[in-house]
């Protein structure tokens, strides 16, 4: 387990490093001089020379890279060529607010998708377990932005109960943080919870058949009592595996979730820098997200070893 | 000890076991003999309870003084484990692969109520009378650590854990390699208590067990102590039987049955194997009785 641990670490880093890469380059061929945008049409050819030497950016990428790559390593995300404040705790601020969307959005289609799904799986041959599986079906016809502004007709406009948007901080006022992050999270974890149902449901469903779990009902166990004893575990492997590919899109889902709701988090902070060619900015967030997906493939990886001893 | 009287089984209209009815007495080791799909498994299962999903028992079935079939599984759970346990014919995938083996035999021994301490310290106990060299090293053992013959033991001890009166094993030894059948078959024939054994194998029944019964479509065909069955089978199902697994000279075709076991529902009425038997009459289109004392058979022109 440790050797494992520490082989599937230096992935982790050798991947990291390699997006690095990716992302530096991809932002260095973007077409678009940080020096001439800061200066405008009309700056002299010598004003905008000595601002790149100024940026940096009259060196060899390589240098660049190195330089950028080496602060990375420092916490240090380099200095906004538009706004001239450091990039590091832009990120640092809004990072913890889209954890906190994620998060919670996951763990609501947690507590939705377990539950139903496992009811779904032992009732698949009456009406209640079909007709859960045909409302999670419409779920995943609908894409999360859709999800959110229903939810804002719904809840915000037509009944007025949650804001339609806005945040507030947790250190401000603890309670209307939690309204505010209300129906953000349901419109990720609603339509998640959806997805993950038909998994959970399938999963439970596989368990189900299994030559085991006939075992131990001839151990003198019930069915329901050999299905939490011997089956959830076994079906939880499989949902593991969508928990992490899920996570990843609800990182990529927050971004425009963020825009519905005005929610000051990284996917704010993207096109917020997209829109102002803060080109910096962009490459940290990205790199940002990038690392972070690269972080849940790691911890879903461990996951399936802790669970599975036929991996170990 | 076990008597099961007018056992039958259905899934919604169609009949997959027809009114089977024998006795084990205490220590007596009974083998359940047929083809793929005569019914041997769902007649183990329905007396388990452990009937697959919409496939339904009738009749009566009593372990001692307790009802087996058309008991709800809040009653019959407290005996499956208990009173009764069941070995089945796929050892690789019977066992829990997330559970260590000691705590999967320990389990069934903590169901029936006994602490868990003890419990492990007893499942290592049952693994070395399964004859499993290391036992303590195999009870902390993942199941894939284990070969097939491993596991099937794994099964064994099990099903002795709590010293049932009566076992049941389900082909425990099809799966397994030829040189690993024979030491299971000698273990399950010195440990176990009771016995239902079912199996495909002629050669199987003989070395375990003293009395028979052959099954076919769904009914028990002939019954009856085994050294008489088998010197002397009545009915034509059973002589086809044996005379296909005897060994021939080189050189001679196989004696094998004509024709091959129908689907579930698709058996003739009256005798069910008289569009395959080589000596049915018009008589056969009633369905003989399984009649006859010690050796019995349904048979209306049976062998001599």
């Amino acid at each position: 387990m440790t050797l494992y641990l520490l082989k599937r670490l230096a992935v982790l880093l050798a991947s990291t490093a390699v997006a690095a890469v990716v992302v530096f380059a991809f932002m260095a061929l973007l077409p678009g001089d940080p020096a001439e945008i800061a200066l405008g049409v009309n700056a002299t050819p010598e004003a905008v020379a000595e601002l790149r030497r100024q940026f940096g950016t009259d060196r060899a990428p390589v240098a660049q890279f190195l330089d950028w790559a080496g602060g990375l390593l420092q916490g240090d995300f380099g200095t906004s060529y538009v706004t001239t404040a450091p990039v590091g705790p832009q990120i640092a601020d809004r990072l913890g607010v889209t954890a906190v969307l994620v998060l919670g959005g996951m763990i609501l289609a947690l507590v939705i998708a377990v539950p139903l799904g496992t009811f779904a799986a032992v009732h698949h041959r009456n009406l209640l377990g079909a007709a859960i599986s045909a409302v999670s079906q419409v779920g995943i016809a609908i894409p999360a932005f859709l999800a959110g502004i229903l939810l804002v007709f719904v809840f915000a406009v037509q009944a007025q109960a949650l804001p339609s948007g806005g945040y507030v901080p947790i250190s401000e006022n603890p309670a209307e943080w939690l309204r505010s992050l209300l129906l953000p999270w349901s419109s990720l974890g609603l339509v998640q919870g959806a997805v993950l149902t038909r998994y959970v449901r399938s999963a439970v469903l596989d368990v189900m058949r299994e030559d085991y779990l006939r075992t131990a009902r001839a151990k003198g166990r019930g069915s329901t009592g050999a299905l939490w004893r011997h089956g959830l575990r076994n079906a939880s492997i499989p949902v593991v595996t969508v928990l992490g590919l899920q996570l990843a899109t609800l990182l990529v889902g927050a971004v425009v979730v963020e825009r519905v709701f005005v929610v000051p988090g990284l996917g704010d902070l993207l096109l917020n820098g997209v829109a102002q060619r803060d080109l910096l900015l962009v490459q940290g967030v990205v790199m940002v997200l990038v690392a972070a997906v690269l972080l849940i493939n790691f911890v879903v990886d461990v996951a399936y070893h802790l669970l599975d001893p036929r991996l170990r | 000890m076990l008597k099961v009287d007018g056992l039958t089984v259905r899934a919604g209209s169609v009949e997959l076991v027809h009114d089977v009815s024998f006795a084990i007495g205490p220590g007596e080791r009974v083998g359940l003999i047929g083809e793929s799909g005569s019914g041997k498994s769902l007649t183990a299962l329905s007396l388990m309870g452990l009937l697959p999903e919409g496939v339904a028992a009738s009749g009566t079935a009593r372990l001692g003084d307790r009802d087996l079939v058309g008991v709800p599984e809040s009653r019959i759970k407290e005996l499956r484990g208990r009173e009764m346990s069941m070995v089945f014919q796929e050892p690789m995938t019977a066992l829990n692969p997330l559970m260590r083996v000691g705590a999967q035999v320990a389990e069934v021994m903590t169901l029936h109520g006994r602490a868990r301490r003890e419990a492990r310290a007893r499942a290592v106990e049952l693994l070395e009378r399964v004859r499993l060299s290391e036992p303590a090293q195999i009870a902390r053992a993942y199941p894939h650590q284990l070969s097939g013959g491993q596991r099937q033991r794994v099964m064994l001890a099990i099903a002795l854990a709590n010293e049932p009166g009566l076992l049941i094993c389900d082909e425990p030894t099809t799966a397994l390699d030829v040189t690993v059948q024979k030491q299971m078959l000698e273990l399950i024939a010195e440990v176990a208590p009771a016995l239902l054994f079912i199996t495909h194998d002629l050669a199987v029944v003989a070395s375990v067990c003293e009395r028979v019964l052959v099954m076919y479509g769904g009914r028990v065909v002939e019954s009856g102590p085994i050294r008489e069955v088998f010197a002397r089978p009545r009915h034509r199902y059973t002589e086809g039987l044996l005379a296909a697994s005897k060994l021939t000279p080189r050189g001679t075709r196989l004696p094998t049955i004509s024709g091959s076991v129908p689907p579930a529902g698709r058996f003739p009425d009256g005798c069910v194997f008289r569009n395959r038997c080589p000596h049915a009459t018009p008589a056969c289109e009633t369905a003989p009785e399984l009649t006859g004392d010690g050796h019995a058979f349904a048979c209306w022109h049976p062998a001599d």
